[in-house]
């Protein structure tokens, strides 16, 4: 996986406003399928993502959401970052969510859906990252966050 | 502040558990390893065995003489009337064990641990083979003419069974582990490590593959050092420094093995008619084993060296200690008395007896021919040295075992070169006059009516392993991790809450990431499980499930069947052993121990299915 995956993520949205975790997903999962040919079902994308959320937490701590899904609705792995306007309520235990990222990989590419994961929990573990992408102002910027950190994407 | 405390907990916990995995890796041992260690254990507790038989042996024989002085002095020393109790009551001892235990092992299969390992799954029973070895006890003790080899190896086969079976083994790896059992019985029997493992690979799996050879030398090893640990265990026959063998003698020792190819059939289908003897006479089990004593203590009145298993007598003859005239006269009736004891059913091996009838034969020819062409035999007790190990190559049909079986029973190099070609002359001899030996026209006819356990025409069914590790499709990250370190596996297999497969989560694709404390409770096993593994189903032909195997790493297959419920997991290892197994499949066993096998084909109650091996006077 090249160390700038996530500086090319298929789908950027600086400005989520919405009013729960789920409107989240749906919005993410909405912008992916416009910005992508790679997700041949859309509807069956967002079922096996909703599926998921159902069978284990999906965020990995109070600020960050990876909803995701292995399924056979997308051809190639695809990443949609949001960053929210506002502390959101993803769900009961986690209310101050800024970010969502949701991934959707082949069943068969296993490997590279644990080296995506691993990488996004490294790079918002450290928290001046987590800054600098609360900072940035454009989606050109937000990219560079991603970029100019690559042993964070190792 | 109380997350943060977990998340230390966490990332704590997932650094150590891949230390442990790494460690793990480093130091547990493979399956392959993990047999090797069960082979000694098996070869450890076959000497104990062997020591306990012996043991037992000599204080029986103490009633009625001296286990310091051998059984032929102890004969020696009885009056006549004694000669003619001591091993009818032996017999008629031995018949009334085995008529007892008959009926304690009515339902039991077969005692024959050959039988277990070349066509059965490796259970020997353990009440039938205490039966047996009791009433070789008796047989043994009282001088019958026939071996301790027998029932130490059928001892040791036993402990080795019943390992396994504690140790839940697979089929394949129960037959390997007894076919351990018996090398280790042979090696403690005789000293000899090297001819014991080459003994079970040659005779009974019939291959030297080091899938089976390597287990086989552990466990005989493991015996040898035992025995010489806790007994005086020495070099069995010691024997005078020969010359070197000149090229005029080779015609000599060609000719010896043709003669003795050519006897070696004889011995055996003389055993098989005294059997038939015996058994036409109709008498009641107890009266025919008495009987069978009686007439070796009849002879043992002015022959006694024909009492017990002949090793004494050996010793002698290669020592140049008996004249030749008499060593005819010893010859022909240890030969009779061979075949009364082992005809009657006396429990035991006619190993030794084998090797007195190479040596006696040996000694004869040798002599009659220095005494015309003093240049062709220089050394005639070389001769009755060779002569064992051919006679023994012809009896068995398993020429590398018999010269390694002598070359560590006298650890004498000199006469390596004729015993080599003595022993291979004599084998292709034995087996142009008769193809195959009594033990595996036997098993040739139980392997008719048995469904073949390997390859062939075996199912996944019949080599599935239960409970293989499963792990919960909604299992976290972490759990997946621990489920790693406990069970030595590369992939665990998914079930659904119903018991459906669903993949495999691969040890080679989480590895990386055991550092990683935050997809401890993110990824479940869902996430990263393989869809695509292949798998078996319990009814396919095993042929077919090594396909499976083919273009993955992997040491196991999961067993999934028609309704996709995982049943259990395929070993490669057992299916490995398995085709080792197949390169000697009952229906194509050309060559066999003889002995007393023949007679687990019979109806009576298990008398004797030793091979025939010898045993050591200790």
């Amino acid at each position: 996986m090249p160390t700038d995956f996530f500086a090319d993520a298929h789908s950027v949205v600086l400005d989520l406003e919405v009013g729960s975790g789920v409107a989240a997903v749906e919005a993410m999962h909405q912008r992916l399928v416009t910005d992508n040919d790679a997700v041949r079902n859309a509807a069956q994308f967002l079922a096996d993502v909703r599926a998921r959320m159902l069978l284990a937490p999906v965020c990995l701590s109070g600020e960050l959401a990876l909803p995701h899904a292995r399924t056979d609705a997308v051809s190639r792995m695809v990443v949609g970052i949001g960053r929210t306007t506002g502390p959101l309520a993803f769900d009961a235990e986690h209310r101050e969510l800024r970010f969502i990222i949701l991934i959707g990989t082949p069943k068969a590419a296993v490997t590279e859906y644990l080296q995506a994961v691993a990488a996004l929990s490294r790079f918002f573990r450290n928290p001046t990252s987590r800054e600098r992408l609360l900072a940035a102002t454009d989606e050109a910027e937000f990219r560079a966050v991603f970029a100019g950190s690559p042993a964070a994407l190792r | 502040m109380k997350a943060a405390t977990e998340g230390v907990l966490m990332r704590r916990l997932l650094r150590l558990l891949r230390w442990r995995l790494w460690i793990q890796e480093k130091l547990q041992p493979t399956e392959w390893q993990v047999t090797l260690i069960w082979a000694a254990v098996a070869g450890f507790l076959g000497a104990l065995t062997s020591i306990v038989f012996l043991t037992l042996t000599e204080r029986i024989h103490d009633w009625y003489g001296s286990s310091h002085l051998g059984v032929v002095e102890s004969m020696q020393r009885l009056p006549w009337w004694g000669c003619l109790l001591v091993p009818t009551l032996g017999g008629a001892l031995a018949g009334a064990v085995l008529k007892w235990g008959h009926h304690l092992t009515r339902a039991q299969s077969s005692t024959d641990y050959m039988e277990a390992i070349v066509i059965g799954n490796g259970n020997v029973p353990v009440r039938g083979s205490l039966v047996k070895s009791t009433a070789a006890l008796f047989s043994i003790a009282s001088g019958g003419s026939i071996g301790r080899e027998g029932p130490l190896v059928q001892l040791a086969a036993v402990v080795a069974s019943s390992l396994g079976r504690w140790r839940k083994f697979s089929p394949p790896q129960l037959r390997l582990l007894v076919a351990c059992g018996a090398a280790a019985g042979i090696a403690s029997a005789y000293n000899a490590p090297i001819a014991g493992s080459f003994f079970v690979a040659e005779i009974i799996l019939g291959t030297i593959a080091m899938e089976s050879l390597g287990p086989l030398v552990v466990s005989a090893v493991s015996a040898t050092l035992t025995m010489q640990v806790l007994t005086s265990a020495h070099v069995l026959y010691r024997v005078p420094t020969f010359q070197a063998v000149s090229v005029w003698e080779m015609p000599g020792y060609i000719a010896l093995g043709l003669l003795v190819g050519g006897i070696a059939p004889v011995f055996l289908l003389s055993l098989k008619h005294a059997e038939n003897f015996f058994v036409s006479l109709k008498f009641p089990l107890v009266l025919r084993l008495a009987t069978g004593g009686l007439i070796v203590g009849a002879i043992a009145i002015n022959v006694p060296e024909v009492a017990g298993n002949g090793y004494s007598v050996v010793v002698d003859i290669v020592n140049g200690r008996l004249l030749w005239v008499s060593i005819l006269g010893i010859f022909a009736c240890k030969w009779l008395a061979t075949m009364a004891s082992f005809g009657s059913g006396a429990p035991g091996g006619v190993f030794t007896p084998s090797l007195f009838m190479g040596a006696g034969a040996g000694l004869l020819f040798g002599t009659l021919l220095h005494e015309f062409f003093p240049g062709a035999a220089v050394d005639p007790r070389a001769f009755a040295l060779v002569g064992m190990g051919a006679f023994l190559s012809a009896a068995t049909h398993a020429p590398i075992m018999a010269v390694i079986m002598l070359f560590e029973m006298t650890l004498s190099y000199d006469i390596i070169l004729p015993l080599l070609l003595c022993s291979v002359i004599a084998y292709y001899t034995s087996k142009s006059l008769k193809g195959s030996s009594l033990y595996s026209e036997v098993l040739k006819r139980k392997a008719a009516t048995v469904p073949d356990p390997t390859l062939g025409e075996g199912r996944v069914a019949d080599m599935m392993r239960p409970n293989p590790p499963l792990v919960s499709a909604n299992a976290h990250f972490a759990e997946v991790a621990r489920l790693f370190l406990n069970v030595r596996v590369n992939n665990l297999y998914v079930v659904d809450e119903a018991g459906k497969f669903l993949g495999v989560v691969a040890l080679h694709d989480i590895k990386p990431y055991l550092a990683e404390p935050d997809l401890a409770e993110l990824v479940i096993a869902r996430d990263i499980l393989r869809e695509d593994f292949p798998r078996v189903a319990p009814d396919q032909l095993l042929t077919e499930a090594l396909a499976g195997f083919l273009g993955i790493v992997a040491e196991r297959l999961p067993v999934v069947d028609h309704d996709g419920l995982l049943r259990g997991s395929l070993a490669k290892g057992d299916l490995l052993l398995a085709l080792v197994e197949r390169r000697k499949s009952p229906k194509g066993l050309p060559e066999m121990a003889a002995g007393s096998t023949p007679r687990a084909a019979s109806n009576e109650p298990s008398v004797s299915s030793a091979p025939i091996v010898s045993e050591s006077k200790r």
